[in-house]
């Protein structure tokens, strides 16, 4: 079962090939996405981490689909994200965070299973890992990074960085679930979510679409960079902006899901991650 | 007579999994795990397009299968008379 009662990172050192995980209670406050990402960019600043996190809202609710991933390139800090199914993998996962910190002895495959993690050889076939229909996959398509074979990132910063680690590809099974509380309010909230479509800034098409969006636009295939920082912790879709910038609704499905988070939390993250930015260009 | 759901559309499947999400949630949990529908991603290997296989545990029937059909916003489902078992 999925706990959110803490903020759970599966740290990969890639040269040693360990991985652990860690659970942080004081990290609550940042939330998830980019505010949890860069906490943890802070956290491992002396080991090039590359960082994915999923929000508190990610698998749990419509339009929250993208996976939210920091790094340090020529020592600016980039925050990028991607679409697919992958959030919902990472959730189901149990996990908030996934860092990948050092550089890999060979280059190496890596086969996540909920906090287990395997190193597999270059030559592993991906269709051979993880649990179809349970898992999501990042790998290279000649020289750009596609997710679920499909979705990617702007930029090439994320190719670079895995390349830097000798990592040809990832594949991340999730298998927990969860269970909120008051399910009836938890179900009637999801869907008039859900019934908002016409509060998106796209339009449906016929897109392959991320985990949890009915709209299948043409926009997400590329990803995002930058942009609002509640949305980018909660890692909702930034054409979701109108539904997930707004406070009260926030508040209800944080509340919904049995999130302890006050008003407060919410309207404090920005600050928060101000400073946390501060602290990492020292 | 007994109703089933069948993916009669499965070409206009997009792959965004509230069907799956719906299923879950009429058995009160969130997640993949024991889900009574499962959506696989293939390639094409001739035109390289991104398509979706469906597959329906024949257990869905526990379920209010309407509401799934209800919830694709692409109109993959059918729901139709089982004919054969009844």
């Amino acid at each position: 079962m999925i706990d959110i009662s803490v903020k759970k990172v599966l740290s990969i050192d890639l040269e040693k090939q360990e991985a652990d995980v860690k659970s942080f209670i004081d990290l609550n406050k940042y939330f998830g996405g980019t505010g949890l990402g860069l906490k943890f960019l802070e956290i491992y600043k002396d080991k090039n981490p590359l960082i994915f996190s999923v929000g508190p809202l990610n698998g749990f609710f419509p339009y929250t689909s993208k996976t939210s991933i920091v790094l340090e390139k020529d020592s600016a800090v980039e925050d990028i994200y991607i679409g697919g199914s992958l959030s919902t993998r990472i959730k189901f996962a149990g996990i908030d965070s996934v860092v990948l910190f050092g550089v890999s002895k060979e280059e190496t495959i890596l086969d996540i299973q909920n906090s287990v993690v395997n190193f597999k050889n270059k030559d592993t076939e991906p269709q051979s890992l993880g649990l179809p229909g349970k898992r999501s996959g990042i790998y290279f398509e000649g020289d750009k990074l596609l997710c679920d074979q499909y979705f990617t990132t702007p930029e090439y910063y994320l190719e670079t960085i895995l390349k830097e680690k000798n990592i040809k590809g990832i594949t991340i099974t999730g298998t927990e679930i969860f269970s909120p509380k008051n399910f009836d309010d938890y179900k009637k909230l999801y869907l008039e979510i859900l019934d908002r479509k016409l509060d998106l800034r796209v339009d449906p098409a016929d897109y392959p679409s991320c985990s949890g969006c009915p709209v299948g636009c043409g926009k997400s295939k590329v990803g995002e960079i930058g942009g609002n920082v509640l949305l980018n912790s909660l890692v909702a879709c930034q054409f979701a902006d109108k539904i997930y910038t707004d406070i009260g609704i926030v508040f209800s499905c944080l509340n919904t899901l049995g999130y302890e988070y006050t008003h407060e939390d919410i309207e404090n993250l920005p600050g928060l991650i101000e400073e946390t930015i501060r602290n990492i260009s020292k | 007579m007994t109703k089933i759901i069948k993916p009669t559309y499965i070409n206009r499947c997009n792959g965004c999994e509230l069907c799956i999400f719906e299923a879950q949630r009429q058995l009160k949990k969130v997640g993949l795990e024991d889900s009574l529908i499962r959506v696989f991603r293939k390639k094409n290997p001739e035109t390289q397009a991104l398509g979706f296989e469906l597959e329906i545990d024949p257990r869905i029937n526990i379920l209010d299968i309407e509401k799934i059909e209800l919830i694709c916003p692409k109109k993959v489902f059918e729901v139709e008379e089982d004919t054969k078992n009844d």
